[in-house]
């Protein structure tokens, strides 16, 4: 081996690597113009399954609700839905029948037209699945298609909830059958009537879709495809958006949104959310049973701070466990703001009124659950509280909270139905699979109150039964609201039309990329 | 011929105790900390009976020592199990992630070696004087600097400001995959050549001390000839050793530079596995890994062999 030949050998090396690069960083582009392009969006978590009757993961679902449509759907605003694959829908009298039409010229990615037959195949598989969102469809007692283009529902009771419910992705309307594979196969390279049909998924690195050709909705999608890239390190992602390898950055951390803004070629969206955060406190442990030391605790969580130093200002302290985007929320709901003197008032009136000591079970790696940790340490202390902090990685906490081994912990809740029903059940109802968002919280008043909620249609009637719910969850303390915050976007300038909405869906079908 | 043969094969068959050992470790170690990966994948709403019926399919109902026993009798067919997070076989799933691991291990060595061997002959042909004194100190300093950082100013330099590399990622096709390595091989590189720096400028000082250097000196070689074909060559077999335990510790600390340049390989698949409690793709990724070291080893036993016709094998 010579010295020339070892420079040689360095600059081939670099050179070659340098020359293929602009291969690389760019994607290709076969159109020109407004329309086309590939989309790429970085995230820090792949899918998990398509399965749209049994996934809970958002990142899952995200992917999937490109490909899937549901009779109905959520309004941009979150609040109320309106027809997608239905044209309209007939009540009976007696609010037990509910007769829907079928939008025409609507076909699968296949080429297959849609019809009522594929609609009640898809209901019926909806509602027959356990352990997925068939507590959604609870109420249905029959589906049936009388011709191709009607469907008809009859629920058990008057059931208000129902279009919101169908509108949700686990009712999406999928081909009969499955178009004749068995439910594994079709889950591997799934079709459905949306504007983005399936195209690969290595697990673990990036799934594709790729434009749906024969979408009913004409001259949509703008662009040819979509990819999502795992990509875990934070910094890298935003890297690739100003690299230019990638468009769409999801949810980078608040920390970083100062940052990201003063970027050039970077926009920064944060979407109005569903996402609320709570203190969990196990009402199976002493001394949570007390209602007066939940809400001494309450009284002690300075939520501003914690909008502070956690979302970096980008958020609201929660005053109710129903979201402003959500509907039915009272904004008049008088939460448990940050008061000491309150505090110690509640305390005192307790069964333990000189202080105890308890444990918070924390995620290890979660900065939310640090810092949550360490804020409330402090503020106990003051009300001779001694908080000791557990620290078990995401996996372990989890599973510790959802089987009631821990005293006092985190969660977060983000809405998926455009009614607060989801939520409302799965939070106070002891009996749901949640056994009250794992607290044992058990109110037979507010337990009363949702049940009429659901079979009330008046709006006005609702919205004073789900307004009694939040003032005596709230009076109740069976949770810590802490705060509400925005879902963050940051993405290339080069991206038109995105929007987020509350329920953390986004429509990529009206997205375009400049070239 | 023969004596590489049954050398290889000796050795390969001395490797199963040591993967067994490593695969009972691990099953164990994992089973230790709580955590549930059905629930973990079913969600916050998942019912009792949904995680019931994914751990029946699962065989996580089972005994531990049970699920052991099933998991070796799987690998006796070559079978490592189904991930439960992505419900696919493991060994599909290690495939498309093992090549971007192998591309980042060779181009880090190829660099580090680019990098070490001219510095190291400049240093220990001039010891003692300026260069020999640059060369000990300034690849201290990137052995001080952590390695997620200097991956971030890489790409800060080289990716975002010059625009010769693309910023992270893997592309799709050979070439792609090549301009993309050049980076996270350089940021290894740089951790690693001030170690191989040093013990090969020790063992070129030691061997140009030698009788034989001396004699090939009086005998009127030139100075180039002393040092690439006399040292180095000599030099070169202690510091293999050095870049080979290297190499191989590197195996498992991939990982940092995986998720800085989000290549999508082995490292990053197995930290996702262990949060997610995916036992069956954590077993996996570590057999391949243990594997990946053995091979490593063997190479350098190998290159050794190579450099120094005295080393037998058989």
């Amino acid at each position: 081996m010579r010295k020339p030949l070892l420079a040689l050998a360095t600059a081939v090396l670099l050179l070659g690597a340098t020359a293929c690069a602009d291969n690389g960083s760019t994607p290709s582009t076969s159109s020109s113009g407004a329309t086309g392009g590939n989309l790429t969006i970085v995230r820090n978590a792949d899918s998990v399954s398509m399965d749209n009757t049994m996934v809970f993961s958002n990142a899952s679902i995200w992917v999937f609700q490109q490909m899937f449509e549901s009779l109905y759907e959520v309004t941009p605003d979150g609040k109320d839905v309106k027809p997608l694959l239905a044209e309209g829908y007939k009540l009976s009298d007696d609010k037990l029948t509910w007769t829907f039409t079928l939008k025409q010229g609507v076909k699968f990615s296949t080429g297959a037209p849609m019809t009522s037959a594929d609609v009640k195949f898809s209901l019926d598989k909806a509602r027959a699945t356990k352990g997925g969102w068939e507590f959604l469809d609870v109420a249905i007692k029959s589906v049936t298609a009388p011709d191709p283009s009607t469907v008809v529902i009859k629920t058990k009771y008057p059931w208000a909830p129902l279009l919101a419910d169908l509108a949700n992705f686990n009712n999406a309307v999928l081909p009969a059958d499955y178009g004749g594979k068995s439910h594994d196969d079709f889950y591997k390279a799934p079709v459905g009537t949306g504007p983005f049909a399936w195209d690969h998924w290595n697990k673990g690195t990036e799934l594709e879709l790729k434009k749906n050709p024969t979408y009913w909705d004409a001259g949509k999608p703008s662009i040819d495809s979509v990819t999502w890239k795992v990509v875990p390190d934070d910094n890298a992602r935003n890297l690739q958006i100003q690299g230019g390898q990638a468009q769409i950055n999801e949810n980078p951390p608040f920390s970083s949104i100062q940052q990201l803004q003063g970027q050039p070629g970077m926009k920064v969206d944060l979407f109005p959310s569903t996402k609320t955060d709570y203190i969990l406190m196990n009402q199976k442990e002493k001394p949570f049973d007390d209602v007066h030391v939940r809400r001494a605790i309450s009284y002690a969580i300075d939520r501003e701070a914690l909008v502070k130093t956690l979302l970096f200002g980008n958020g609201t302290p929660a005053n109710s466990f129903l979201m402003p985007n959500v509907p039915f929320y009272d904004a008049k709901t008088p939460g448990i703001t940050y008061d000491m003197a309150k505090a110690k008032e509640e305390l005192a009136q307790s069964s333990v009124p000189n202080g105890f000591t308890t444990t918070f079970l924390a995620s290890s790696g979660d900065s939310t659950d640090q810092a949550l940790a360490q804020v409330l340490q402090s503020s106990l202390k003051e009300l001779g509280i001694t908080l000791k902090i557990q620290n078990v990685d995401p996996s372990a906490a989890h599973d510790l909270q959802d089987s009631q081994k821990y005293q006092i912990s985190h969660s977060y809740w983000t809405m998926d139905i455009a009614d607060p029903d989801e939520l409302v059940t799965f939070a106070v109802d002891p009996s749901a699979g949640s056994r009250s968002f794992y607290t044992s919280y058990d109110n037979p008043q507010v337990i009363a109150d949702t049940k009429k909620a659901e079979q009330t249609f008046d709006t006005a009637g609702r919205q004073v039964l789900y307004s009694a719910i939040q003032k005596q969850a709230a009076d109740d303390a069976f949770l810590g609201f802490l705060y509400y915050s925005p879902f963050s976007y940051s993405y290339s300038t080069k991206v038109g039309g995105f929007q987020v909405y509350p329920t953390g869906n986004y429509h990529l079908e009206d997205v375009t990329l400049a070239q | 011929m023969s004596g590489y043969l049954s050398f290889l094969a000796r050795r390969l068959v001395g490797t199963v105790p040591v993967l067994l050992g490593i695969s009972v470790i691990v099953f164990f170690l994992i089973h230790l900390v709580p955590g549930d990966p059905a629930r973990t994948l079913l969600g916050v709403r998942a019912t009792d009976e949904a995680v019931a019926a994914l751990h029946a399919r699962f065989g996580l109902d089972q005994p531990l020592w049970h699920q052991y026993l099933s998991f070796l009798g799987r690998l006796l067919h070559g079978n490592l199990g189904r991930s439960i997070l992505y419900d696919t076989n493991v060994s599909e799933l290690i495939a498309t992630r093992l090549s971007a691991t192998i591309w980042l291990l060779v181009a880090a060595t190829v660099l580090a070696l680019l990098i070490s061997v001219p510095l190291a002959v400049l240093a220990a042909s001039h010891r003692g004087r300026l260069a020999d004194q640059i060369v000990r100190a300034v690849p201290l300093v990137g052995l001080g600097m952590p390695t997620f950082w200097v991956g971030i100013m890489l790409v800060l330099l080289l990716a975002l400001k010059v625009h010769a590399f693309p910023v992270s990622g893997f592309g799709k096709t050979p070439a792609q995959h090549l301009s993309s390595v050049v980076l996270p091989g350089l940021t290894i590189a740089l951790a690693l050549s001030p170690i191989l720096i040093r013990s090969l400028r020790t063992s070129m000082i030691g061997v140009l001390d030698s009788d034989y250097v001396v004699t090939a000196r009086a005998k009127g070689l030139s100075h180039r000839r002393v040092i690439l074909a006399h040292t180095l060559r000599n030099a070169a077999v202690s510091s293999i050793t050095v870049l080979g335990v290297n190499i191989a510790y590197l195996v498992g600390s991939t990982l940092v530079v995986e998720r800085v340049f989000a290549l999508p390989g082995l490292g990053t698949m197995m930290l996702d596995a262990i949060f997610n409690r995916d036992f069956p793709v954590v077993q996996g990724v570590t057999l391949v890994f243990a594997l990946m070291v053995v091979v490593i080893n063997l190479l350098t036993d190998l290159a050794h062999a190579a450099l120094d016709p005295r080393i037998e094998l058989a």
